[in-house]
């Protein structure tokens, strides 16, 4: 009897709260371990002869925040790209010195990427650098303001010297333009995202700790099963930054007041009549960087209001989302995934996508994944680093 | 000063006239105008893009009709009806199961004139399901074309229910060029449009596989933008333009039937035909 009591009391006593790790099977974890290890190494950009480099980072600093580099001196690179906003802004859509039709897109890992902004105009960093600088509904600046910026600054001036190893006075202004967008992209190829409770996950995981493992979560762990299971949402949003790096329509719709957002489609073109591309004469290594897809890359039907699939790293920090800024929180994107409008996609385009049609705690478990995708603690970040002085 | 610039515009005239004429015209066989497009591209506007883009005709259907009817009341000069058997984009599923499409098609069979019935989703065996056999037969009784979107199958099953129906084969059925010519090789009523395809002419140049099919069929194919979302109006314009590229790349001849010679044959008196 009193073994029976005492097996009750066993019984109904209160569970203690132990951590616990989802039965994940075999394929589920190859699929979750594909998204580490992080942080990717880092490797210098071959087409700019001073990525990598101490001086040009300082430079590419300095000049990021430097509202002296728009021609009304109102804007600076960090006015949209706010470093404690993920890189980028709260505003669905840029102002420059007008409104403009696209979401800011984070800079966070912009190293990682093959194509740069959501249309993938510039096929590197130190172009797309160069492009809000003289477009003229941002910046609106031109080459001979952006080397009278470098030279009339004696503190920027000595920076530039040191970086590229020459005497800014024998250099023109196109040259100088083009240097001062290099320093730009080797600043911002140090702006990467931290690890996060994810990283620790998945790390855990590759190698077997059960324990550790269950520190994820529950609602994260069971919102990486809809990630990268039911929700397919791997397929795309893939590998380490989790993108594919290419361009997808989803079904957003891309109207603009002129007409519509052309996209990818007009990325391309853009793309095809640009001299700033590696097969034009600033890459400063065609060996190594030789512009292959650039060469081959051609506008299709398909292209037209497709944009770039963004990294989720530190997504959290980076609402609103899509490249019109049109949806205000995580939620919205799950949800818009879940309600998925199959009319608004070609039926021969993107058969990947079909309405996922979540229930509200799928819903919910998926928000919490893409919230482990950011760090709980943060520490000094790409900002904080040394400047031209 | 003066004898210069009339020089010059005495000059001009016949360039620019040249230019116009040169600009080879074309005819769209695939468009829609549904219901989610007419707020963001009113009518005006969708019939204004068509002649910027130097259409000498365009086929729209839409989800419903009265899109099609819209746009027909602005420019029956260029627009030519065709009849779509949905209400809504999201029929394209659903519609093969949905016994009261058949109604709907007679109701506007019975209130408008048409060149076709389509662009409608079928694949395989639903070819066979009772309301698209009712609507092969509507065609039959009325001479209209059948613009089919679906695989090669599904174009067999029609023709079995019709030896005599007359297919546009929306998108040459995404299929390969040598599938594509086997279908024209079995079938004397198969014609094919290139919507929404870029893999005959990459770069403004024809593909090998593409040239011959066009070289052995030039009076089976024709254009098409594919609006099937609203925004892609804003792409028309474009896709002439692409079109025309690419054209260029064939002899005269061939790219003049391409680009409308056949559109305008087939379709072009389709509204005032007995």
């Amino acid at each position: 009897m009193r073994v029976a009591v005492a097996l009750l009391a066993i019984l109904l006593a209160p569970i203690p709260a132990v951590a616990e790790l989802l039965d994940f099977s075999g394929a589920e974890w190859a699929r979750i371990v594909r998204h580490g290890p992080w942080p990717l190494p880092f490797r210098a950009d071959p087409s700019n002869r001073v990525s990598g480099d101490a001086d040009a980072i300082a430079l590419g600093r300095t000049l990021f925040f430097d509202t002296r580099l728009a021609r009304d001196g109102r804007l600076s690179c960090a006015t949209c790209h706010d470093p404690a906003l993920g890189w980028s802004e709260q505003r669905a859509r840029s102002e420059g010195r007008t409104t403009l039709t696209r979401n800011t897109p984070s800079l966070l890992d912009v190293r990682l990427r093959r194509w740069f902004g959501w249309d993938g105009a510039h096929d590197n960093l130190w172009a797309t650098s160069l492009r809000p600088i003289l477009d003229p509904r941002e910046f609106a600046s031109d080459p001979t303001a952006i080397a009278d910026l470098l030279r009339g600054d004696g503190k920027l001036s000595a920076c530039y010297d040191r970086a590229f190893g020459r005497d800014i006075a024998g250099v023109d202004a196109e040259t100088l333009a083009i240097d001062a967008a290099k320093a730009l992209a080797a600043f911002q190829e140090t702006i990467d995202s931290a690890r996060t409770p994810f990283d620790d996950f998945r790390d855990a995981l590759d190698r077997g700790d059960r324990i550790a493992a269950a520190r994820l979560p529950l609602a994260a762990q069971r919102g990486v099963r809809l990630f990268v299971g039911k929700g397919n949402c791997a397929f795309c949003h893939l590998g380490p930054a989790f993108t594919n790096g290419e361009f997808h329509s989803i079904g957003i719709p891309f109207f603009t007041a002129e007409g519509a957002d052309g996209g990818r489609h007009a990325g391309i073109k853009t793309l095809q009549s640009s001299k700033l591309t590696l097969l034009g004469p600033w890459n400063d290594d065609p060996d190594l960087a030789p512009g292959t897809a650039t060469r081959h890359v051609d506008p299709q039907h398909r292209n037209f209001g497709e944009f770039r699939v963004p990294g989720l790293r530190d997504v959290a920090r980076t609402a609103p989302y899509m490249h019109d800024g049109s949806l205000a929180s995580l939620r919205d994107v799950v949800k818009h995934y879940s309600d998925l409008d199959p009319d608004r996609l070609h039926n021969d385009g993107e058969a990947i996508l079909v309405p996922l049609k979540l229930s509200e705690s799928e819903i919910d478990d998926l928000v919490a994944f893409l919230e482990s995708l950011s760090p709980t603690v943060r520490t000094s970040d790409a900002s904080s680093g040394p400047r031209c002085n | 000063m003066m004898r210069v610039l009339v020089l010059a515009a005495i000059l001009a005239v016949p360039a620019a006239m040249t230019r116009a004429a040169d600009i080879l015209p074309v005819f769209d066989a695939h468009l829609h105008y549904s219901h989610d497009a007419w707020a963001p591209v009113p009518p005006e506007r969708a019939v204004q893009i068509l002649r910027q883009a130097g259409l000498k005709r365009a086929m729209i259907s839409s989800s419903d009709d009265e899109g099609t009817q819209k746009l027909h009341a602005l420019a029956p000069d260029i627009v030519i009806p065709v009849l779509r058997p949905y209400r809504k984009r999201g029929d394209v599923s659903t519609w093969v199961r949905d016994e009261t499409v058949l109604a709907y098609l007679a109701e506007r069979l019975a209130k408008y004139r048409y060149a076709a019935i389509g662009e409608f989703h079928v694949y395989g065996a639903d070819a066979d399901l009772p309301v698209v056999r009712g609507m092969v037969q509507m065609a039959k009784q009325r001479k209209l074309f059948l613009h089919l979107h679906g695989d090669a199958d599904a174009v067999e099953r029609v023709l079995k229910q019709d030896p005599e129906a007359r297919i546009l084969w929306a998108h040459s059925g995404f299929d390969r060029p040598e599938n594509v010519r086997a279908m024209l090789e079995r079938h004397k009523n198969l014609w094919c449009d290139l919507a929404f395809r870029t893999d005959h002419a990459i770069g403004g140049k024809v593909d090998p596989a593409w040239r011959a099919l066009f070289m052995a069929y030039p009076d089976r194919f024709m254009l098409g933008t594919d609006t099937f979302v609203p925004e892609r109006w804003h792409y028309v314009v474009e896709h002439a333009s692409w079109s025309r590229a690419w054209l260029e790349d064939m002899p005269r001849e061939v790219a003049e039937r391409i680009a409308y010679r056949n559109g305008e044959s087939l379709f072009g008196d389709a509204l005032t035909r007995e």
